[in-house]
């Protein structure tokens, strides 16, 4: 084969191995769960090597219309769950995006039986929440996509002060435990 | 569909490079697989030879409510010892079932029936064919073309999961119900949401929601009754629909109740959405898909209502809302506009504009039933 043919088709395959790849990264990373994934490991400054892992979180688009996954590389324990929802909690690194649950809430435990997470937030995740249906959808659905990243998790049952309640803010039901929803899901900005 | 397409490039690539085909996708553990058009093959996976030596070894299942849509599904997973290929088809006689063929695999261990609540499903029995295994699943009413898909899934060695063969049925939504055209006559459940010790969102400029509320549906009521049609109001005043100081679910449960008892037509929840971001707006109207009525409720009052009021058409979406799950005839929940927009909060608190969305609303509401005799349906 000349030269320049095969020079053309090496650069043409790396060209599309590289779009190839480049799709990958604007997909959450659904298909390996955190509890499962391989861990990375990360040269600290120090020296000292910690095991890293990506978990992945979902924050609302600033319309209200959707939720977007957002990975965050935490270190590895064994309160991944745990972890995930404090993100949850807090700000997403993307300013594109916003966080569902109200100020105030903190997570009061975490309790992974038969596949269902029990997760038990304080009374202020109804308290402090402003009302709209638009809030509590993007909410109760941003607490079951996220728990349900993890392999171990298919369902999520929310509790408030240590109790099943029936609804957050007067619209959603969630005296069940839930299954994820695909269809909220905007994969990427 | 963008996976399939990097998939497909990364397969090209490597043909071009390697000069062998590319291995097909990765297993995934949670599917987001299209659902198969009915009585055609769903073959996620093609068999390297029918030789139809597989087993199918192991059944489990599970029902799942979605979190968002509500939509509650069946899941019957069973492990296979390797890839194999389903079709399936649904029948309404002699009685309703869904018939899901496994091609090379027979059952190796696993119970000739297994007997269900009825709620989804009546009871699964698995047979051989030859090299193949019939799953029938006998459902309380026809499954239809888009409420149910089989398909399998490839072994996932890193999370220990052989080879698969997936069945979600969706909970049946029957036609239970025979509707005429127009207004007169009909018997309408109208629900301003919130109420006494419960205000709902509040704006920016202090409005609250259950006063907005109350007052378009009073003027939804008005309307209505010149139309010819009887009102059912959950609330005609500042109170709570159960009692002062009600949970919660008393309250929701309440609402309900109340249009259930007097056997309305439908059942309409007049609400106002919130944000934390101030700039969204725009209108959006919720149902629970118990009924084949349900998503034509919302869509009929979502189209006319947005175009009544000119505000941002946000759509009509399936939702796992309580009092239009826990209503027994086809209930709509409408999310006037956001009560958080500073703008959209002053049209909320203006009558002329309350009178426009009420407008919108009863024409959604005439347009349904117009739509909804054509439906037949009834038993």
């Amino acid at each position: 084969m000349p030269g320049k043919i095969r020079m053309l088709i090496v650069a043409f395959t790396l060209l599309i191995l590289t779009l190839a790849t480049g799709c990958d990264q604007g997909r959450p990373a659904v298909t390996a769960p955190p509890g499962e994934q391989q861990a990375q490991t990360q040269q600290q400054t120090g020296g000292a090597a910690v095991e890293t892992v990506s978990i992945t979180v979902y924050y609302a688009t600033k319309d209200a219309m959707n939720l977007v996954p957002e990975v965050h590389v935490v270190p590895k324990s064994d309160k991944l769950l745990n972890k995930a929802v404090e993100l949850l909690l807090g700000q997403p690194k993307n300013d594109q995006l916003v966080k569902v649950l109200p100020d105030g809430v903190k997570l009061r435990g975490i309790n992974v039986k038969d596949q269902v997470a029990y997760v038990d937030f304080n009374d202020k995740l109804i308290k402090n929440n402003r009302g709209g249906s638009a809030n509590e959808i993007l909410a109760v659905a941003a607490i079951v996509n996220t728990l349900t990243e993890f392999d171990e998790v298919r369902k999520v049952q929310i509790l408030v002060e240590g109790k099943a309640v029936e609804t957050l803010t007067g619209h959603v039901d969630v005296s069940e435990p839930l299954s994820r929803s695909e269809r909220i899901i905007k994969k990427a900005l | 569909m963008r996976r399939i397409f990097c998939f497909t490039l990364l397969a090209l690539a490597l043909v071009i490079h390697f000069g062998f085909a590319a291995a097909a996708p990765p297993a995934k553990e949670k599917p987001t697989v299209k659902p198969p058009a009915a009585k055609t093959a769903a073959a996620a996976i093609t068999p390297a030879a029918a030789a139809g030596d597989e087993k199918l070894t192991q059944v489990r299942w599970a029902n799942h409510t979605d979190a968002v849509t509500g939509v509650s599904k069946l899941r019957l997973v069973f492990d296979t010892t390797g890839p194999v290929e389903v079709s399936s088809e649904t029948t309404g006689s002699p009685t309703p079932r869904l018939v899901v063929t496994v091609k090379g695999a027979t059952p190796e261990d696993l119970p000739e029936s297994i007997a269900f609540d009825g709620k989804i499903a009546d009871s699964v029995s698995i047979s051989a064919d030859g090299n193949n295994t019939v799953i029938t699943v006998e459902t309380p009413v026809m499954v239809e073309e888009g409420e149910y898909k089989a398909f399998t899934l490839r072994a996932d060695p890193a999370n220990k999961r052989p080879f698969r063969v997936v069945v979600d049925i969706d909970k049946p939504t029957p036609l239970i119900f025979k509707f005429t055209a127009g207004l007169k006559g009909k018997v309408i459940a109208i629900d301003p949401g919130h109420g006494g010790s419960d205000p709902g969102a509040i704006g920016p400029a202090g409005n609250t929601e259950k006063d907005v509320n109350l007052q378009v549906s009073l003027k939804v009521k008005v309307l209505l009754e010149k139309a010819g049609a009887k009102v059912v109001m959950t609330r005609t005043g500042d109170n709570d629909v159960f009692g002062p100081n009600a949970s919660a679910v008393e309250e929701l449960k309440a609402r309900a109740t109340v249009a259930n008892l007097k056997k309305t037509d439908v059942f309409i929840s007049i609400h106002s959405n919130s944000f934390s971001n101030r700039t969204v707006g725009g209108t959006a109207t919720y149902y629970y898909q118990k009924t084949r009525y349900d998503a034509l409720l919302a869509r009929s009052i979502q189209a006319a209502d947005a175009q009544q009021t000119g505000l941002q058409n946000r759509g009509a979406f399936a939702s796992n809302f309580y009092v239009v799950k826990r209503t027994l005839m086809p209930a709509a929940l409408v999310e006037m506009a956001f009560l958080s927009n500073p703008d959209e909060e002053k049209l909320l608190t203006d009558p002329q504009f309350q009178q426009k969305i009420a407008q919108g609303i009863v024409t959604g509401v005439e347009n349904f039933f117009a739509q909804a005799a054509k439906m037949g349906g009834g038993r």
